[in-house]
């Protein structure tokens, strides 16, 4: 298959990347990354600080106080820029999704026994337990359970799958997913989501960024990142005590100015990789999706350290006229079969796309970034 | 310098070769098996655990454990305080003296029940005997015991896999004291006794000198001066001082000091029972007690690296940690003991100073144990700040720039070498937590530590463990050098004043109780704020393992395979050594720029 644009993105969507960053200067988006948060407190109270110096009262030369205000700012600004410019690539992978989502026509029946009296209405008004018929040459509406008659389904949209594969009322092959389609035969299905919480449109949230779920090693390593932040905050509030000691003592005023303990405070925090850690997180997302890989969470890119092995069994399916969208479960630790549940709930399971993927040197690629 | 290095050698081996069968025997006593001391002990057990209304079968929660210790240290705080304040209206005080001060009271009481054993008072003229046995000697068994508990709470949290609880707070208290300290520091106290340490009732009794001194209105020594008993008249070169006392009786303070002295060594409390410690001949008569004395300080904390081992079911794990911590400890000493043997540049200008170690004691022997010379002295100081016993038999304060530094850092790591009696190794299996999850990191594995994952939750409490000390420090001497009396406090201006600032605070904060000296620490501020500080570094870090045990009790084992990193290997142990000094000299290179460090830039130009 084509890779895309190595790096996926183009001039406009590094520019719109460019208004996010701006855009994301609000607290409330800052919040969410405490080491940023803390570099951002920095510049707001060193323009503070730059303002008054402005005035005469500030306690260094103003011209020394905006520089260091600049560099602070753009530091703030690059690391909204890196997490709008993951983000946005996630959004353009969304959008094309969005695209195949598309409202079709279902024909909802009131029950399986009537199942022959039925209304024509959109696939977006279909609501948990509705039931539907599908007939062969058309998209099943919404996720569901087949609870009558089988079908050869054709499943690619969603799992890259070329080969139909046959859904039938009972046993554990009768889930169905919404924008597959039904090559023969009829089906009645029965809905399983309410619209808006179907299998795409988690995909698409996922994709998005917006409900990636954070690995316990990327939450650990943020303890860690929050640690060494009131390690280094403590350390300069009280080097800023020492030093107005040691100066009485000398009879001289203090010489470090708030200006710049602020500069060497944010010297000291673990900056780099606290501005990367979000990024890094989706851009390992994108680096699937290059790969035609979707990752179903988290937690999935920490296990696909390894994904060259993840391709080449996909390939071994691959068929040219295929639309390029593959979905990989990795195998997950036992405690964790709930997630899995919950993420792939009525979704077709390939064994063959299984590997033995739950370890590889995921994060390693963090510690070069080290300050 | 090879014959200091030698004693140095017969030391650690000595307590090697203690500590090996000595942490067998804990393991066993604590987990309640049958050891040699049992014929004896399990009647006296029995008998506490009906009196008391303990059921030794009872398995708490780790919120129950917490609670318990934190209910029984507040009451044991309590008890001080009041036997501290009331000694006036109390017997057992033969020199009828006064009552402490709310403040010191304070300071006093919380040293004791945080193991801390920091003292802003000097025994033997503030305290009877009444308030030293039943008040602070009764702190000296219990805060180790306590400290111990809350270790082999941990160690279950590790070795149970269904959540079934921790054990129980007072059986553990009440183990850890029949059959680990009572025993031991009976022996050790006899053997003090042998030596000349005092344990009476008495007062303080008088000695007539052989040679009566003078000392003028300011209670100064006269030099030279001609003394006639008979007319009671002082004369120098002649001349008469008319304001000159004659003294011809010596004072010998008397009370429990051996009993008192030998669970202060063991238990790493630290606490003198007269106000100079061991650097006092009645609390330390000989070489023979001063090894005794020094032993006995780093013998249970190393004993307990051993005793984990057995009780996690890995002897190696415990070996592990018994060298990440000694290789610490043998750093410290030749640091240490260079730099006390070498002097300084203006010790070793001109000759002036007989720097030589063949034929007598030469070096920097200000303020040493003059008897024993370097060696000794420094040996004690680096074994009582590793583990935070605080005993001392040197000054502090006169120790070289860098001679200093090493007491400071050791404090500062957050007394994981060795540390207290329990608390050292809990706060190292923090620090234990936090590598496994960086080297983790670095190598792709999941975390994994003695078969239990590392997760978050475990994560934030480990950090809460390595941090508590810093905070505590960092606070605690920031606060006190923002307040301008603070400076009038201090024996010494510029980078030594600030040391002694930074040394008070370091002492307080990693729960050791060594003074530097030279700092009038007797004031209602720096006793507040000490207490304060003292009493957040032993109660955070004892809150947060007591929750990685609650946690960890409830994890089912995870099978060894090739992904899991060994924590018994060399890697390991130096990985650990790394983190623990990454996150010390992180949190304390800018302070002891300013003190040590700029001290000895200083002294050596």
């Amino acid at each position: 298959m084509e890779k895309k644009n190595s790096h996926g993105m183009d001039a406009a969507m590094a520019w719109k990347a460019v208004g996010a960053a701006f855009a994301k200067l609000t607290p409330r988006a800052q919040l969410a990354n405490p080491v940023m948060f803390l570099v951002y407190v920095s510049a707001i109270l060193l323009t503070c600080l730059w303002v008054l110096s402005l005035a005469g009262t500030g306690d260094a030369p103003s011209g020394y106080t905006l520089a260091i205000v600049v560099m602070l700012w753009l530091t703030v600004l690059f690391s909204n820029y890196a997490e709008a410019l993951a983000e946005g690539r996630g959004k353009a992978q969304a959008d094309s999704l969005r695209k195949s989502k598309g409202d079709v026509t279902a024909h909802k029946v009131p029950s399986v026994e009537r199942h022959d009296e039925v209304t024509d209405v959109s696939s977006s008004t279909l609501i948990k337990n509705d039931f539907v018929i599908v007939y062969a040459g058309e998209q099943i509406p919404a996720d569901g359970t087949v609870v009558m008659g089988a079908a050869s389904v054709d499943e690619s949209a969603i799992t890259g799958e070329s080969a139909p594969v046959i859904r039938e009322a009972g046993g554990d092959r009768s889930s169905v997913v919404g924008v597959t389609t039904v090559l023969s035969d009829w089906i009645v299905v029965e809905v399983t989501n309410d619209p808006g919480e179907s299998f795409l449109d988690k995909m698409i949230a996922m994709v998005e960024g917006a409900s990636r779920k954070k690995t316990p090693n990327e939450i650990a390593l943020q303890v860690f990142l929050v640690a060494l932040c009131i390690i280094f905050i403590l350390v300069v509030m009280a080097l800023y005590a020492y030093s107005d000691f040691t100066a009485v003592q000398a009879g001289m005023p203090n010489p470090s100015s708030v200006t710049t303990l602020v500069a060497l405070l944010v010297c000291l925090a673990p900056t780099t990789i606290g501005a990367l850690l979000s990024a890094i997180g989706i851009a390992g997302m994108s680096r699937l999706n290059e790969a035609n890989v979707l990752a179903m969470s988290g937690r999935a890119i920490e296990a696909a350290g390894d994904v060259g092995r993840a391709h080449a069994r996909q390939d071994w399916h691959h068929h040219a006229w295929q639309p390029p969208r593959r979905r990989v479960h990795f195998r997950r630790r036992r405690e964790d079969r709930g997630a899995r549940r919950r993420c792939t709930a009525g979704v077709p399971r390939r064994r063959d796309a299984r590997g033995p993927l739950d370890r590889g040197p995921g994060q390693a690629a963090l510690w070069p970034a080290w300050p | 310098m090879a014959h200091v290095f030698i004693e140095v050698a017969l030391d650690l081996l000595v307590l090697v070769l203690l500590a090996y069968p000595l942490g067998s025997y804990i393991a066993k006593a604590m987990t309640g098996e049958k050891t040699f001391m049992g014929k004896v002990v399990k009647p006296i057990e029995g008998g506490a655990y009906r009196l008391l209304h303990i059921d030794p079968s009872e398995e708490m929660g780790w919120r129950r454990y917490l609670a318990c210790v934190l209910a029984f240290s507040a009451a044991s705080l309590i008890v001080v305080m009041v036997l501290l304040m009331c000694q006036g209206w109390l017997p057992g005080n033969p020199n009828g003296l006064s009552g402490m001060s709310w403040d010191l009271a304070f300071n006093t009481a919380v040293s004791f029940v945080t193991n801390t054993n920091w003292q802003a008072y000097s025994g033997e003229t503030t305290l009877g005997w009444l308030a030293q046995a039943a008040g602070l000697g009764v702190q000296n068994f219990l805060t180790p015991a306590v400290g111990m508990a809350v270790l082999f709470a941990l160690i279950r949290g590790f070795v149970r896999t269904k959540g079934e609880g921790l054990g129980s707070f007072w059986v553990d208290l009440i183990r850890g004291t029949l059959y680990v300290f009572l025993p031991l520091s009976l022996v050790l106290a006899i053997c003090l006794v042998a030596g000349g340490v005092p344990e009476s009732l008495s007062g303080t009794r008088y000695v007539t000198l052989d040679e009566p001194i003078a000392v003028d209105a300011a209670g100064d020594v006269i030099e030279g001066a001609q003394i006639d008993t008979n007319a009671g008249t002082v004369t120098v070169d002649g001349q008469t001082v008319d304001d000159a006392t004659i003294v011809t009786q010596e004072a010998v303070p008397q009370g429990l000091a051996a009993s008192q002295v030998a669970i202060k060594q063991l238990g790493t409390n630290g606490g003198g029972y007269f106000g100079t410690n061991s650097a006092y001949p009645l609390e330390n008569p000989s070489a023979f007690t001063d090894f005794l004395e020094l032993i006995s300080i780093l013998l249970i904390p190393a004993a307990l690296c051993f005793a984990f081992g057995i009780c996690v079911k890995s002897k190696k794990q415990g070996r592990a940690l018994f060298a990440a911590m000694a290789i610490c400890l043998v750093i410290s000493l030749v640091i240490m003991i260079v730099n006390e043997q070498g002097g300084t540049a203006q010790l070793a200008q001109g000759g002036s100073v007989d720097l030589s170690t063949v034929g007598q004691a030469g070096g920097n022997m200000e303020g040493k144990e003059s008897r024993f010379g370097i060696a000794s002295s420094s040996v004690w100081a680096v074994f009582t700040t590793a583990a935070s016993s605080g005993s001392v038999n040197c000054t502090m304060d006169s120790l070289t720039p860098m001679g200093g530094f090493v007491p400071m850092v050791l404090m500062e790591l957050g007394e994981v070498v060795f540390g207290g009696v329990g608390s050292g190794l809990y706060g190292m299996l923090g620090f234990a937590i936090l590598t496994v999850f960086v080297a983790g990191l670095m190598v792709g594995r999941t975390p994994e530590f003695l078969g239990k994952k590392i997760e978050p939750p475990e994560m934030r409490m480990s950090v809460l463990v390595c941090l508590a000390t810093p905070v505590a420090i960092l606070v605690g001497s920031g606060v006190a050098a923002l307040v301008p009396q603070v400076a009038g406090y201090l024996g010494n201006s510029g980078a030594h004043g600030f040391s002694e600032l930074l040394y008070n605070f370091s002492s307080a904060g990693g729960n050791n109780g060594s003074s530097f000296a030279g700092m009038l620490s007797n004031t209602t501020f720096l006793n507040v704020l000490l207490a304060f500080a003292m009493l957040f570094a032993r109660f955070v870090p004892i809150a947060a393992v007591l929750s990685i045990a609650g946690g960890l009790s409830g994890k089912r084992m995870v099978a060894t395979s090739a992904g899991t990193l060994s924590t018994t290997g060399p890697m390991f142990v130096f990985l650990l050594i790394f983190i623990v000094i990454l996150v010390g000299a992180l949190s304390f290179f800018p302070a002891l720029a300013l003190g040590p460090v700029a001290e000895f830039l200083g002294s050596a130009v």
